[in-house]
């Protein structure tokens, strides 16, 4: 069928009604375009859906009419990496933060189901009040998507916790690119959700069904090989005491060394390391407050938390204290402590609350992130790299992934978007030291944007052939967001 | 084994593999953890215990015919028992048992053995000894000096290998009971070889002859205790022969003599030997000199399929083998550091000699006894020790070949020196021999 | 037997003495635990012989894998890969197969201390990869298969629940760095090991979808896609010091006991306070062990011969037994978890069996850390298999348990299988009690027709109610017929698994008996 205007707004109309529906140029625009650098093209609509069978009309419409639907979970200012802005003509914004509710909190089971529209700023407080705790990035933004932070394969904090790359993320209900519903885990069956929860099943085996997991392709796709229309989280249990640890050096290899200590014996909750300028914009949200604490760190800072529960909280305290002393004493280390009073009070704030504009942003007013996978011992030659190439305004993130078998290295690179010659400047080195870390061995696990073409030219190509065949099974008309990974290279 | 039971038996392999490895639990590195040289040097499934066992179903079955890809994969096993051993850890199947009994079904169709095999029967049917040497040389090891009495009620059967070609383990043998005072004697001329080497092969027929034969003049002699040095005529004595035919004398290796003597101190170690030795247990005096036990019990059936023997039968786990004497005696050495390898006492390593694979298979039995060199090696010690002339022949092939700086004893030998008896001496009177 | 010219450009990639086609080893492979079973579900001859290898081919290195996997598309021969190579699923399932035995590729290519991984290839076994990394005070999960089946193959073709899942999860979830090569012989390697620069084992995500999401599921393919030759697997922390000694004689050595490890046998009233229990004690994230079992199999697992199974009455009359280990590296945090578990069992009104009317041998904690409790189940009869097999909640597995004792009682009544009264199953939590697995040990006699008749139809039947009764899939739902049964209830899985092969597989290469065929007449 051939699309034209008419027949295509009817029909799109027809599945969502016309308030579902935008073509308000306000709208289009801002849906051409992020934080990234990339240019995207207008959409010719926004449409919201409300329910999975409307999604699976719209990407069945989009075959049939030969457009290019690009998911997208919330209407988020802040989106920064160019996954989500049309690349190319004939495409619609599938907008999905209509799609925004609880589906089920199982306390019992340790499991939450959400659409892609419930946001953190949501899920966390009704959480809270059942006792249990989302895994959480780093100090997500109020408004980002709960389920899209899982489906990009955002690093988690706790690292004991990430028993496997893919959590919290576990069953997922998703329209594949042929328009195709389907469930993926022991949410396929037999029986509706309905059935399978009244026999007692909670949708928490992500694995399957039988011999594959196509949760785990859809997963990275960046909304290209499906439309994930509802999915369960792996949740803990929220402790009643929690102890900060806030370790500071000049020698992130010191840092390192007891961190690895602490994640082998699985001894702390959260877990991470960060440079002075990426602690200071999360734990002050004025750019003079900010400046003025980089100034009072050291240049690194391991931050970790031990918690206990219930009527034995004390005594797990206890225990894990004096173990980590006696690591410690072993390890020989000696840290400084803080020349300023940073508040347990407010590590915990950015560690389990979202923040209203995204931290990164604090300092300059825009930023750029760079964010690969690395091994332990490659850690302090990317940063020396990195030190090199930015001099100043640079945050760095160091966060343990998939319980210590590698690790997330985030470098953020801190602009004043109004300083046309700073952001240009950004901008060049942007790509050039990506190339380098590339050549250094980093592992760009999520290629986003304008430099996902570098990071597949730095892969076998198997690996683009095989991703091209798992497009073609599952989108084989490019339907679903085209022009990001490999697929339309 | 019984054909009842063999038929039953065969059908049970559940093909975990375990026998390829020494019991899981004693698995101490990744270098150290098989168990089965057959597999480890022919990779093929068959090889190992648990593929000789679906071997002898496919057989039974008429699946597979006598042929000589049949012959060559049945007789690339050294008999070692530690498919055994791992096996019954849980289980109750009998892999070395089925792979005798496969043994002797090939050689009553005609397939089995191997020529060199029944090169050896032959001549064991002509000269009493596998090597072929002349009846009359059996005796030529016995130094002037060595005292016997021919009215003595222990016997020291001396075997084929340790009389032709493992000499110094007789020499050193006579010598200590001589300085112990033990009153003994030989068979001299009516010594014949203790049918080990055929009954290995399942030349069923012939052992029993011999069996029969050896019996037969030593029961004559009211011989109360029979010594050996040889690990596989100890065996052979000590379980299989009573298997055809109970008999009234105690049998025993020297290694519990020697034992024995030191401990009622009629040996005193008085000289002291500064080497440090790691001591291989030979699979005949260890996990497979562990006496059948007699069982009259009832098979109980306790509910539909599972039934339990009452009392419980007897199982042959390797647990009763020698490995104690040994290094009681070996650390009663003054100045003697005994370090042990990964793989002992039940699960040890076979030397690779055994049950006709040194003179049908050289090549494995060379390899064999290389990758235990190489075990021995890194267990620290320059000394391997070990007591049994098979292994001793074989290990020190491996030595050679290896071109190992370890240096290879019978621990007769180092109690020898230990005794200040001139072990030199005793090295002249091999170096004829090596 | 293989062409004589096909033989000699197979025995060209290997060399001569790695190829065999010969009458008896071809034999010998043919022969598997439980095909007999298998063979009557397809209407078959019952006797454990499956279909005859065309022969088998022991390669050393993926490239060599490679070689014969192209050779195999030339000549249009099946290939079926298998390392320890236990169970149903290593055999061929047509007559055009050849055997690849994986055994002479058994190096540990790689133990990363500082980033908490092991790479193996696939003839090493869990015990062997344990003893390796316990230098490092490191630990590998096994599955309950037991320490001497291959870790490669379970972590990357089988489903993979273990004892010690509490802790070290399930074998499908420590997958990273992968080497596989693909049915069409070309070699995929995954994450961040198919850098061009610098590649490495640490991750097997990306970039972008997880192509694990085709690899191998929750079950695996049991070599239908393709051969794995080396992967990445996490490692776990070893829960007490590593001082590993068991002196004495087979079988019952003397273990003797690392300083801090404590059995907990607990009999809970009924399934809701099973669960409860089950529940409770996972949350705490204190077990090293944390199984449920039936009585008969709780003396299976204290016992080393039958008749020291009969033993144990004492503790065979348990209502719903619960096998609890916890292991701790320093006194604090034994002296932490034993407290957690007495106030569990004081809230939860349970007593801890073993110290008062029951004390194992040391030897069972020795199988514990090794991993080998699960090969107690061919005690009894030697044969054994277990049905079911669902994962998913503590409440799904109870459930199904549940449900399948009158079903099962019924295949007792006939004497076919024997006796648990209906209640052998076996349940363990993974990942301190997100989810759980449980399946149902069945014994069974494989010498006896009726019994391997018997015991294949309670396993249909079984299938059928779970797939009526909404109870999860068991995890032996694999060939094309199973699929196509189960598909349609499972959101059409079954179309999508064929198109994953017939992509990856356009010849049919890699045998489908036990995955799916590419049927390109019926997707």
């Amino acid at each position: 069928m051939i699309m034209n205007n008419d027949n295509f707004l009817q029909n799109l109309t027809k599945i969502c009604g016309s308030r579902n529906i935008s073509r308000e140029p306000k709208d289009l625009e801002e849906y051409s375009k992020d934080l990234s650098f990339l240019k995207g093209k207008s959409p010719l609509c926004i449409v919201w859906p409300s329910k999975s069978q409307e999604v699976i009309k719209i990407v069945k419409l989009a075959n049939d009419l030969k457009f290019h639907v690009i998911p997208v979970s919330l209407n988020s200012r802040f989106k920064q990496h160019g996954n989500s802005i049309p690349r190319k003509d004939k495409s619609i914004i599938l907008n999905l933060s209509r799609m925004n509710k609880i589906l089920s909190i199982n306390r019992k089971n340790r499991v939450v189901m959400v659409e892609p529209g419930v946001t953190f700023e949501k899920l966390i407080p009704i959480l809270k009040k059942e006792g249990l705790k989302l895994l959480l990035p780093v100090m997500p933004t109020a408004s980002q998507s709960v389920l899209a932070t899982a489906l990009e394969r955002e690093p988690i904090t706790i690292p004991r916790y990430h028993w496997d790359s893919s959590d919290p993320l576990l069953c997922i209900e998703v329209v594949f690119g042929t328009g195709d519903l389907f469930r993926t885990g022991t949410a396929a069956g037999p029986g509706t959700i309905k059935q399978q929860q009244k026999m007692g099943q909670a949708q928490v085996n992500p694995m399957g069904p039988t011999q594959f997991s196509p949760f785990r392709i859809i997963q990275g796709a960046q909304g290209s090989l499906g439309v994930v229309t509802w999915a369960t989280l792996k949740l803990e249990l929220f402790p009643s005491i929690q102890k900060v640890y806030h370790l500071q050096s000049d020698n992130i290899q010191d840092l390192l060394d007891l961190q690895y200590e602490l994640l082998k014996y699985r001894l702390c909750d959260e877990l991470f390391i960060l440079n002075d300028v990426n602690l200071a914009c999360l734990l002050k949200e004025d750019q003079q407050e900010i400046s003025q604490l980089v100034g009072n760190l050291e240049r690194w800072n391991l931050i970790f938390i031990i918690s206990g529960r219930g009527p034995l909280a004390n005594d797990k305290i206890s225990y894990l204290e004096g173990d980590i002393d006696d690591i410690s004493a072993e390890l020989g280390l000696n840290f400084s402590k803080s020349k300023v009073e940073i508040t347990d009070k407010e590590i915990f704030h950015f560690l389990n609350e979202p923040c209203e504009n995204p931290w990164r942003m604090r300092l300059k007013g825009a930023y750029q992130d760079m964010f690969f996978l690395t091994s332990f011992e490659k850690l302090p030659k990317f940063i020396s790299l990195m030190e090199t190439k930015f001099e100043k305004d640079l945050g760095i993130y160091i966060q343990p992934i998939n319980q210590g078998t590698s690790y997330h290295i985030e470098f953020d690179l801190l602009y004043d978007p109004k300083d046309i010659n700073e952001m240009k400047s950004i901008k060049e080195k942007n790509m050039g030291v990506r190339a380098q870390l590339m050549d250094f061995g980093a592992f760009f696990s999520k290629p986003y944007g304008l430099w996902a073409k570098d990071v597949f030219s730095h892969h076998s190509l198997e690996i683009i052939d095989a991703l091209k065949k798992v497009k073609k099974i599952f989108d084989p008309n490019n339907v679903l967001n085209p022009g990001v990974l490999c697929f339309d290279d | 084994m019984e054909e009842e039971e063999y038929q039953k038996m065969i059908k049970r392999c559940v093909r975990c593999s375990v026998c390829k490895w020494i019991p899981q639990v004693q698995i101490k590195s990744q270098k150290y953890a098989s168990g089965c040289p057959a597999i480890d040097i022919y990779n093929f499934h068959p090889y190992s215990g648990g593929g000789k066992i679906i071997i002898a179903l496919a057989y039974e079955m008429g699946r597979i015919k006598p042929t000589e890809e049949l012959r060559d994969i049945v007789y690339k096993c050294t008999a070692c028992g530690n498919c055994a051993v791992a096996c019954k850890y849980m289980n109750t199947l009998e892999p070395l048992e089925i792979i005798m009994k496969l043994r002797e079904k090939l050689v009553n169709t005609g397939c089995g053995p191997m020529p060199q095999q029944q090169a050896y029967i032959e001549a064991v049917k002509k000269v009493n000894n596998p090597y072929n040497e002349p009846h009359e040389k059996r005796t030529d090891w016995i130094p002037d000096d060595v005292t016997l009495d021919p009215n003595a009620k222990i016997l020291y059967f001396v075997g084929c290998t340790s009389s032709y070609r493992r000499k110094e383990m007789a020499i050193a043998t006579a010598r200590i009971m001589n300085e112990a005072g033990v009153s003994f004697n030989i068979l001299q001329n009516d010594e014949f070889c203790c049918g080990s080497p055929i009954l290995r092969i399942g030349d069923t027929t012939t052992f029993e002859e011999i069996l029969n034969k050896n019996l037969d003049i030593i029961e004559s002699r009211g011989i109360e205790t029979v010594v050996f040095s040889c690990a596989g005529c100890y065996d052979t004595f000590k379980v299989d022969y009573p298997l055809s035919r109970k008999f009234d004398f105690e049998v025993k290796h020297t290694v519990e003599l020697f034992d024995e003597l030191i401990e009622s101190e009629q040996l005193k170690l008085t000289d002291n030997v500064p080497i440090i030795v790691t001591y291989h247990d030979p699979c005949h005096l260890g996990r497979n000199a562990e006496r059948y036990e007699d069982w009259d019990g009832d098979v109980v059936p306790l509910m539909p399929l599972v039934s339990i023997n009452i009392p419980p039968k007897p199982k042959r786990t390797g647990s009763k083998g020698i490995y104690d004497a040994p290094r009681k005696i070996l650390k009663k050495i003054p100045g003697l550091k005994l370090l042990e390898m990964e793989r002992i006492q039940e699960y040890a390593y076979c030397c690779g000699a055994g049950a006709g694979v040194k003179s049908a298979f050289p090549e494995m039995a060379l390899k064999t006894a290389n990758m235990r060199i190489e075990e021995a090696e890194d267990s620290g010690a320059d000394f391997l020790v070990s007591a049994c002339p098979f292994c001793s022949t074989n290990l020190q092939d491996g030595i050679n070949d290896k071109k190992s700086k370890l240096k290879y004893f019978d621990i007769s030998e180092i109690l020898l020196m230990a005794l200040g008896l001139e072990p030199e001496k005793l090295k002249q009177a091999t170096a004829e021999v090596l | 037997m293989l062409k004589e010219e096909i033989l000699k450009e197979f025995q060209k990639i290997v060399g001569d003495e790695n190829i065999d086609d010969g009458e008896v080893t071809t034999n010998t492979y043919a022969y598997n635990w439980c095909v007999e079973f298998v063979n009557y579900l397809a209407n078959k001859d019952p006797i454990p012989f499956s279909s005859i290898p065309k022969a088998i081919i022991l390669p050393s290195t993926t490239e060599e894998v490679q070689k014969i996997v192209q050779l195999c598309n030339k000549y249009d021969i099946q290939f079926k890969a298998q390392s320890t190579g236990l169970g149903p699923w290593n055999q061929p399932s047509t007559d055009n197969c050849v055997i690849l035995d994986l055994r002479r590729m058994n190096k540990i290519v790689k133990i990363d201390v500082k980033n908490l991984y092991v790479v193996v290839e696939p003839y090493v076994s869990g015990a062997q990869i344990q003893v390796e990394v316990m230098k490092f005070g490191l630990n590998i999960h096994m599955p309950g298969a037991g320490p001497m089946a291959s870790a490669l193959a379970s972590h990357t073709s089988m489903c993979g629940p273990g004892f010690t899942s509490p802790q070290t999860g399930h074998s499908a979830r420590n997958v990273l760095g992968t080497e596989w090569v693909l049915p069409t012989g070309k070699i995929l390697r995954l994450g961040s090991l198919g850098l061009k620069k610098e590649s490495d084992w640490y991750s097997g995500d990306g970039p972008g979808p997880s192509l694990r999401g085709i690899m191998r599921g929750w079950v695996g393919t049991k070599s239908g896609l393709g051969v794995f030759t080396r992967v990445a697997m996490k490692l776990f922390p070893y829960p007490c010091n590593t001082k590993y000694i068991a002196k004495g004689h087979s079988p019952l050595y003397d273990f003797h006991l690392p300083d801090f490890i404590r059995a907990y046998l607990l009999d809970c009233r009924n399934f809701k306070h099973l669960e409860k229990s089950l529940l409770r004690i996972e949350e705490e994230e204190i077990a090293f062990i944390c199984s449920h079992m039936s009585s008969f199999a709780v003396m299976a697992i204290f016992s080393y011969s039958l008749e020291s199974l009969m033993d144990k009455i004492a503790i065979g009359s348990m209502k719903k037994p619960l096998v609890i280990v916890i292991a701790a590296r320093t006194k604090r945090e034994f002296d932490y978890k034993q407290k957690v578990m007495n106030l569990i069992m004081d809230e939860l009104n349970l007593t801890n069996i073993i110290g008062s009317k029951y004390e194992p041998k040391s030897l069972f904690y020795a199988e514990c850390l090794r991993a080998n409790l699960g090969y107690h189940g061919f005690i009894a009869t030697g044969g054994f298999q277990s049905a079911k097999g669902q994962c998913d909640t503590a409440a799904l597995c109870l459930n199904t348990e549940r449900k399948n004792i009158p079903l099962k009682q019924k295949y007792i009544e006939k004497g076919v299988i024997a006796n648990d009264f209906g209640e052998g199953a076996w349940m363990t939590s993974y990942e301190s009690g997100h989810y759980f697995h449980m399946e149902v040990p069945t014994l069974f006699d494989q010498t006896n027709a009726e019994s391997v008749k018997g015991i294949a139809e309670y396993m249909e039947e079984s299938n059928q109610m779970d797939l009526v009764k909404h109870l999860g899939t068991p995890f032996f739902i694999e060939g094309d017929e199973l699929h196509d049964e189960w598909g349609p209830h499972l959101m059409n899985y079954h179309i999508w698994l064929r198109k994953i092969k017939e992509t990856f597989d356009p010849n049919g290469i890699s045998d489908p008996g036990f995955y799916i065929s590419s049927k390109k007449g019926d997707v």
